[in-house]
C-alpha cells in the first residue's frame, strides 16, 4: 500500500513537469495548426543554456528561468518571422512546416554537438542529493521544485488566457481568425506572439528537464514525443485537458513498473497514443480547439 | 460617408466585381439587393479589407481605405457583421462581445457598448455566461451584430443577417435593423429577401454579375416593373 501511495506522489510530481513540457506544443498547434518539430531542440537547447549559465555564471537553474523565458521567447519570435511566416496557411502548409521545423531541429542539434561535443551533460546544483518526506516517501527536492514551477507556469498561463484581452483573442485565433480580422486583432500578431509564447514554454521545460536528467544534443526526441502523446490524450483543448494528459501519462509510465521490464516503461505512452487514436481520436477529454 | 469608386475585384483569376460604384451617406441605410453570387458579399469585404481591390478606391469619411489593412478598419469606425455569423463557438457571449471592443477607443468604452447591446437585445444578458456555439441561430445572430457594435462603429455593414433563421426570429432581426437605423446608424445592408431588405432601406442597389445593374430610392425599386418581375415574381 505504501509503496502505491509513493508511485502515486512521483506520478504527479512527473505529470507537472509532463504538463508544462507538452503546453507548448500544445499552444501552437491550437493556435497555428502548426506541430512544432522543432520544440524538443528548443528543449535541448534551453538545456544547454541552463547549464552554461550555471556552469560560467553560477546562476541556479530555477533562477534562470526568468532568463531563459525571455531569450527563447525572442528565439520563437525569430524563428516565426525568418521561417514560419513564410508557409502557406492551412493544411496546404502542413507538410512544408513538419520539414521546416525539422529541420530547424537538426540545425539547433547539431549547433549543439558542435559547440559542446556529444558528452552527457548534468547540473550539480548544492541541492541535488536533498530530499523531502512526503506521505511515507522520500522524494527529492528538486523534483518538488519542478513541479511547483510547472504549476505556477499553468496556473499563470491559464489566467492569461482567460481573464486578458490578449489571452482571449489567442483563443478566438484558435477557433477563427478570419472573424478575429473583421474585430480588429491583428491575427499576425497573434501568431508571432503566440509562437514566442510555446518557445518560451519549451524553454522552461529544457530548463527544468536540466535539473532532473543528464542531457546530451540528442536529448529531447523523446520529450517531443512525449508531449505530442500528452495533446493527443488531452484534446488540446484547455490547460486541464493538458494536465489530464500530463496525468494519464505519468500514471501510465510510473505504474508500468508492474507490469513490464523498466527499458519498456518508454514504450507504454505510445501504447497509450496507439490505443486512444483508434479508440477516441478526438482525445480522452473530448475537445479538439483551444478552449 | 462611404464612397466606392469603380472598383474591381478579383478571386485568382476569376473576376467577382466589375467597377461597382456607389456612395452610402451619413445616417443613411442602404441595402445592396441581388441574386446569390451577384457580388453583394464581395463588395462588403472589399470594404471592410478582407478582399483586396484590384482597381478603384474606398473613401471613407474622405480618407483612402485601400491602404488600410482590415484590422485597422474596425478603428476607424467600420464593422462587418459577416455572412454566417463566424463566431467564436467555444467562447462565452460575454467574451465574444468583448473581443468586439479590441481597438483601444472601443475598449475604453466597453462598459456603455455592453449596456446598448444588452438594451439592443436582453436575451443576451441572460445568455452572457454561455458558449456562443451552443446557442440557437437566431441567438448567434445577435451575439454576430451585438460584436460588431462593440466596436463602436459609424458603418455598419451587415451580410445577409436574415439567412437561415426562422420567420419569427427575422422579423426580430429587421425589427432590431430598424432601431439602429432609427437611433442614427449608418448601415450598408446585404439581403437575398429584396422585398423586406426595400421595405427597412432609404435607398438600394441592385447587383448583377458584378456590377451595380439598377439603383433608385427604396420606393422606384419596389415599383420598378423590371426588379418587379425578377426578384418579387410578379
Amino acid at each position: 500500500m505504501g509503496e502505491v501511495v509513493v508511485l502515486a506522489v512521483s506520478a504527479v510530481l512527473l505529470a507537472g513537469f509532463y504538463a508544462a513540457m507538452a503546453y507548448g506544443l500544445g499552444l501552437i498547434y491550437g493556435v497555428l495548426r502548426i506541430v512544432n518539430l522543432a520544440h524538443g531542440g528548443i528543449i535541448m537547447a534551453s538545456a544547454y543554456v541552463t547549464w552554461q549559465l550555471f556552469d560560467r555564471f553560477a546562476i541556479d537553474p530555477f533562477l534562470a528561468i526568468p532568463i531563459v523565458l525571455v531569450v527563447f521567447f525572442a528565439i520563437g519570435v525569430g524563428i516565426y518571422l525568418g521561417l514560419v511566416r513564410f508557409l502557406p496557411r492551412g493544411p496546404a502548409g502542413a507538410v512544408q512546416s513538419l520539414l521546416l521545423l525539422f529541420g530547424v531541429w537538426l540545425v539547433i542539434r547539431n549547433v549543439a554537438y558542435l559547440l559542446f561535443t556529444g558528452n552527457e551533460q548534468v547540473i550539480h546544483t548544492g541541492y541535488a542529493t536533498s530530499s523531502v518526506r512526503i506521505l511515507g516517501g522520500s522524494f527529492s527536492a528538486t523534483r518538488l521544485a519542478v513541479f511547483a514551477v510547472a504549476t505556477v507556469a499553468l496556473f499563470t498561463l491559464h489566467l492569461l488566457l482567460t481573464r486578458t484581452y490578449l489571452g482571449k483573442a489567442i483563443r478566438a485565433v484558435a477557433q477563427n481568425p478570419d472573424s478575429c480580422t473583421l474585430a480588429g486583432i491583428n491575427v499576425e500578431r497573434i501568431y508571432v506572439f503566440t509562437f514566442g509564447l510555446g518557445t518560451a514554454l519549451a524553454g522552461l521545460a529544457g530548463t527544468l528537464a536540466s535539473t532532473l536528467f543528464a542531457f546530451n544534443p540528442s536529448f529531447g526526441a523523446s520529450e517531443l514525443l512525449k508531449s505530442f502523446v500528452i495533446i493527443v490524450l488531452g484534446g488540446l483543448g484547455s490547460i486541464v485537458g493538458i494536465a489530464l494528459g500530463a496525468l494519464v501519462l505519468a500514471f501510465a509510465e510510473v505504474f508500468a513498473v508492474y507490469a513490464v521490464p523498466p527499458y519498456l516503461t518508454t514504450a507504454v505512452g505510445f501504447v497509450l497514443l496507439v490505443v486512444v487514436l483508434v479508440l477516441r481520436p478526438g482525445g480522452l477529454f473530448g475537445q479538439r480547439v483551444l478552449r | 460617408m462611404l464612397e466606392v469608386r469603380d472598383i474591381d475585384v478579383f478571386y485568382g483569376d476569376a473576376q467577382a466585381l466589375y467597377g461597382v460604384g456607389f456612395t452610402v451617406a451619413e445616417g443613411e441605410l442602404v441595402t445592396l439587393v441581388g441574386a446569390n453570387g451577384a457580388g453583394k458579399t464581395t463588395i462588403l469585404r472589399a470594404v471592410a479589407g478582407i478582399r483586396p481591390v484590384a482597381r478603384g478606391d474606398l473613401l471613407f469619411e474622405g480618407e483612402p481605405l485601400r491602404r488600410v489593412p482590415a484590422h485597422r478598419r474596425p478603428g476607424l469606425g467600420i464593422a462587418l457583421v459577416p455572412e454566417g455569423r463566424e463566431l467564436w463557438p467555444q467562447l462565452t457571449v460575454r467574451e465574444n462581445l468583448e473581443l468586439g471592443a479590441y481597438d483601444r477607443a472601443a475598449r475604453a468604452r466597453a462598459a456603455e457598448s455592453f449596456a446598448h447591446v444588452y438594451d439592443l437585445f436582453p436575451k443576451l444578458k441572460d445568455r452572457a455566461g454561455q458558449l456562443a456555439g451552443s446557442m440557437s441561430g437566431g441567438e448567434q445572430q445577435m451575439v454576430a451584430i451585438g460584436r460588431a457594435l462593440m466596436s463602436r462603429p459609424r458603418l455598419l455593414m451587415m451580410d445577409e443577417p436574415s439567412l437561415g433563421l426562422a420567420p419569427l426570429v427575422v422579423g426580430q432581426m429587421f425589427a432590431a435593423v430598424r432601431r439602429l437605423h432609427a437611433d442614427g446608424l449608418t448601415i450598408l445592408l446585404v439581403e437575398q429577401n429584396l422585398a423586406r431588405a426595400l421595405k427597412v432601406a432609404d435607398r438600394g442597389y441592385v447587383i448583377e454579375t458584378g456590377t451595380v445593374s439598377l439603383t433608385g430610392t427604396s420606393e422606384q425599386l419596389l415599383a420598378d416593373p423590371a426588379v418587379r418581375a425578377a426578384y418579387l415574381g410578379v
